[in-house]
């Protein structure tokens, strides 16, 4: 080694160094779901990263082949499980779209509104855990109770607060409660409310805005070939959103924006998730005034949908119907079909192989959050480790999605 | 061959067929009840009704009908096309007929279906049809909807006992008359008939008598309702959860072809029912073959025995082995089984003969039963042509040989595989033996006098070959899994000859049919096809 007096000048000495392997396990509280980054660093940057997915992984693709069409609505539930309503609302639509059937619109506003609830909840949840990862807690719990009120009003409508599993082929379990459409406003205010207070909070703080902005910058055609769809795609200025491009139910009947970034950055991220709950609350504000009072929530189709109780029990009809659909099956018919819709995280699409039989051949869940979780290896290469969760964090990489 | 048109398809058929029996031949079906393929022609359900095109140059015979109209909320006149009931219908060359095309017949057939089910009972859950009705499947595939009838249902007499093995209910029944056909046209006993009509139709007995003929359970199998249940089956298993095998019945020489339900959960056989096969038994099996399967759980040797006390298997082939090996093989008489595999009694033969140099050999089985000229065999084993066939050089010796030579002690040691003695008054003989290695299935003379035993699987427990009383081989597949320590009898027989020191090396089933095809010829070693004769030397 040189003597350290010579060359000595007021630059830094080089000191031979190896980098530093550090695992951000998957066992972690800033790891949202479990996610596990092998992290190589020199100081306190990131020369490499890897970053490991699938640690819950539970085979719910494969559970599908083993049960019925109704069968699989729990686990689209337990998918992204901070916005459950979506997925069973792009599950039902899938099949609907193989048994070429429309609900009636009493259904199609309800699954609107319940739906853009649990997109909020999904938004509340990223947001808020990234904020206080960067330590602002007075926001994350005010965002927390939003998320309460969105939960009891789910809970009012379907029974429970996160799994649901209230959609079904051909409509929804249950009708709307009478409370309903004031709750939905109630909530929607309040929410209003609580998005003006965060931000008032936020926007002005500078140790969040350095934290975020011009950080983990991602150019929109990287964005593009990673395959990211949804809030992170749109906040490196690509405008695509499925509601948008490919209106399902009544989407392309109610008015309402969608926000798109111009930087990229974590910054980004986070404000186009808030400036989409504003967005929803409009949708649900516009829907509430459409949705019929009365009328049939579900279609009348006896090859997918139960009969009413007392029919089961007083008809031979209600009888043989309920034993078919429960014993053998939803008989949806065969063929193959893709149907995608805008979850919380991205394009949430489902690509059925049905064989004409009760039972799937095959489920495949496109997985916004895998795709989108397949992008962090490039966003925090080069970064420093502290900017790791904020990245992290503005992916919103549910693991139940990501890893089924 | 002349063709019609069915819904734009060109069917072949042959002179004389009706509509529904020509497209049941090319696996087309037109929905139907009452129609059996083996039964006569009634044509009372009329869900087979199809549109027949007139002949060229003719009208169309049209029908006044009335409709409800729900805009005008009144009956409307129209015309309708005379539709025919495809079972009785012959059909003649280039006849159009519209099933599955024509809205007039959907029409029919959900009409059909709402009549059938107008007085129906709410039963689905407690009745053992469930999931193989008729009713439920015509429901979903035709109707989806509900009847118009808002009145209660006629009520009639429910769960009549009919007999020894039938149980009735007249609320479930559609009147078919499957039933009664199959009483008078295949067993000969028209016990069976009809009483009253329209909504108060049901089947009754013959005064005084009781469904007491020989196919009483092929009642329960016709009957496309729940009506006719059988009192063996009732409330015992779901048919959802059974899985089926393609079998032979075992019950006696004919051979009759059957599936075999079991649940594989538990390896637990539930049921037999026919299988078609229009050379062996047409559409049928008798009740004494149809009940056979309770044989396959009932009295079975599932573990080893050594002198009468429950063994290990590996000590009991031992002691087996070291028994046969210290003894003069011409003292021993290697006896055959009627009730086993044509593998299973190949392993057995090459072990004895081609081995062991014991050239004693018996034939045992069940003894002969009542036999009829309907399907019964009075030969209760099924496999009696094959063993013979199988020890050609030397006819096997009877049962009663066997104790013959057992009493003038000709013969010191018996090696058994079967159960059954062939004369059971003759079969204390046997404890005239100095000792008896059984491979035994049952309990019986064998496993009672046998110094070893050592547990068979049964038939429904490994595939196999059997040569009917015509002289065909037909194979039977596995059912379950094999129970207790039991090994099929082919296995069994090659560890018990490797642990004598002889090079018997077949692990699996194809191994012994492959040693069994250039000596017996395809028919014997069960390739899967049937063949004409049996009675193969090699």
């Amino acid at each position: 080694m040189e003597p350290l007096d010579l060359d000595l000048d007021d630059s830094e000495i080089k000191l031979p160094s190896e980098p530093m392997l550090i695992n951000v396990g998957p066992s972690h509280p800033a790891m949202h779901g479990t996610v596990r980054v092998v992290m190589e660093l020199s100081g306190e940057t990131i020369e490499r990263c890897d970053v490991q997915v699938g640690y819950l992984h539970r085979g719910f693709e494969k559970m599908c082949e083993r049960g019925n069409w109704s069968q699989v609505f729990p686990y689209v539930d337990r998918c992204n499980y901070v916005s459950p309503m979506l997925n069973n609302v792009g599950f039902a639509l899938a099949c609907e779209k193989a048994l070429g059937v429309t609900v009636p619109e009493r259904c199609q506003y309800y699954r609107m509104i319940l739906g853009e609830m649990a997109r909020v909840s999904d938004h509340l949840t990223a947001a808020g855990a990234m904020a206080m990862e960067l330590g602002a807690f007075t926001p994350f719990l005010w965002m927390m109770k939003g998320r309460e009120m969105i939960w009891d009003l789910l809970e009012e409508e379907t029974g429970a607060r996160l799994t649901h599993s209230f959609g079904r082929v051909g409509g929804m379990a249950a009708p709307p409660t009478d409370g309903f459409k004031e709750n939905s406003l109630a909530v929607a205010e309040h929410l209003l409310g609580i998005i003006s207070e965060v931000e008032a909070l936020l926007y002005g703080n500078r140790i969040f805005l350095d934290r975020l902005q011009d950080v983990g910058v991602m150019k929109a055609e990287d964005a593009v070939s990673l395959g990211w769809t949804g809030p992170i795609l749109r906040a490196s200025g690509v405008p695509y959103d499925v509601r948008k491009a490919d209106p399902y139910l009544k989407y392309g009947e109610v008015d309402f924006e969608v926000p798109i970034g111009e930087h990229g950055d974590s910054y980004d991220r986070f404000v186009v998730r808030i400036e989409e709950i504003k967005q929803s609350m409009r949708i649900v504000e516009q829907c509430t005034e459409k949705i019929p009072d009365s009328g049939p929530v579900n279609i009348d189709d006896p090859r997918v949908v139960l009969p009413p109780k007392e029919e089961v029990y007083t008809t031979i009809e209600g009888t043989i119907r309920h034993f078919k659909i429960v014993m053998e099956g939803l008989k949806i018919p065969a063929g193959e079909v893709y149907s995608y819709t805008e979850g919380g995280n991205g394009e949430l699409g489902f690509y059925l192989v049905i064989d004409g039989s009760g039972t799937p051949y095959r489920v495949r869940i496109r997985p916004p959050a895998f795709l989108n979780t397949g992008g962090l290896e490039m966003l925090i290469t080069g970064a420093m480790v502290a900017d790791v969760v904020p990245c992290f964090g503005s992916l919103n990489m549910i693991g139940g999605e990501c890893d089924r | 061959m002349p063709t019609f048109k069915l819904d734009d398809r060109e069917i072949p058929f042959e002179a004389g067929d009706t509509i529904i029996r020509a497209a049941h031949r090319q696996g087309i079906d037109i929905p139907h009840y009452c129609w059996h393929p083996g039964l006569s022609v009634a044509a009372n359900c009329r869900m087979c009704l199809v549109e027949v095109a007139p002949p060229p140059g003719r009208k169309p015979l049209m029908l006044d009908v009335v409709r409800w109209d729900h805009e005008k909320q009144d009956y409307v006149r129209e015309k309708k096309p005379k539709l025919q009931p495809a079972c009785q219908m012959q059909v003649a060359e280039g006849m159009q007929v519209f099933s599955e095309s024509s809205e007039h017949v959907a029409r029919a057939r959900r009409s059909v279906q709402e009549m059938l089910l107008l007085n129906h009972p709410v039963d689905c859950p407690i009745c053992d049809q469930a999931g193989e009705c008729r009713l439920q499947d015509y429901w979903l595939e035709h109707q989806r909807s509900s009847k118009r009838m808002h009145d209660e249902i006629i009520h009639m007499p429910k769960a009549q006992s009919f007999g020894p093995t039938m149980v009735y209910d007249a609320e479930r029944c559609i009147v078919c008359t499957r039933c009664v056909r199959v009483s008078a046209e295949l067993a000969k006993d028209p016990v069976l008939d009809k009483r009253e009509r329209g909504n108060l139709g049901e089947i009754v007995l013959s005064p005084g008598r009781q469904l007491d003929h020989a196919y009483t359970l092929m009642t329960e199998y016709v009957c496309p309702v729940g009506a006719l249940t059988s009192k063996d089956f009732r409330f015992k298993a779901r048919v959802w959860f059974l899985r089926t095998a393609r079998t032979i019945c075992v019950g006696c020489a004919t051979g009759c072809n059957s599936f075999t339900d079991y649940d594989p959960r538990y390896d637990k056989v539930y049921r037999y029912r026919p299988r078609e096969n229009l050379e062996v038994n047409k559409y049928w099996m008798c009740d004494e073959g149809m009940l056979d399967y309770a044989r396959i759980h009932e009295g079975r040797v599932l573990a080893a025995r050594v002198a009468g006390k429950t063994a290990a298997y590996d000590k009991a082939l031992e002691k087996a082995a070291k028994l046969l090996r210290r003894v003069d093989p011409d003292a021993v008489g290697v006896v055959l089984s009627a009730q086993h595999s044509n593998e299973d009694n190949f392993a057995l033969l090459t072990l004895a003969r081609d081995y062991m140099g014991a050239g004693n050999l018996f034939l045992s089985g069940k003894a002969p039963g009542v036999g009829d000229d309907i399907l019964r065999h009075t030969d209760k084993n099924p496999n009696t042509a094959g063993a013979t066939a199988l020890s050609t050089s030397s006819p096997p010796g009877s049962f009663a040989d066997l104790v013959a030579a057992l009493e003038a002690k000709k013969l010191s040691h018996v090696l058994v595989l079967g159960s059954y003695a062939a004369d059971p008054a003759l079969a204390d003989a046997l404890g005239k033996a100095q000792g008896i290695v059984a491979l035994a299935t049952h309990e019986g003379p064998f496993a009672e006098h046998a110094g070893v035993v050592l547990p068979v699987s049964s038939w429904a427990e490994s595939d196999g070959t059997f040569v009917n009383a015509q002289g065909l081989a037909q194979e039977s597949e596995r059912a379950i899994r094999p129970l207790g320590d039991s090994k099929p009898g082919w296995k069994l027989v090659a560890e018990l000859g490797r642990s004598m020191g002889y090079p018997m090396s077949w692990k699996k089933l194809k191994d012994v049919r492959g040693a069994m095809a250039p000596e017996a010829g395809a028919a014997l070693a069960g390739s899967g096809a049937s063949a004409q004769q049996a009675g193969v030397t090699g």
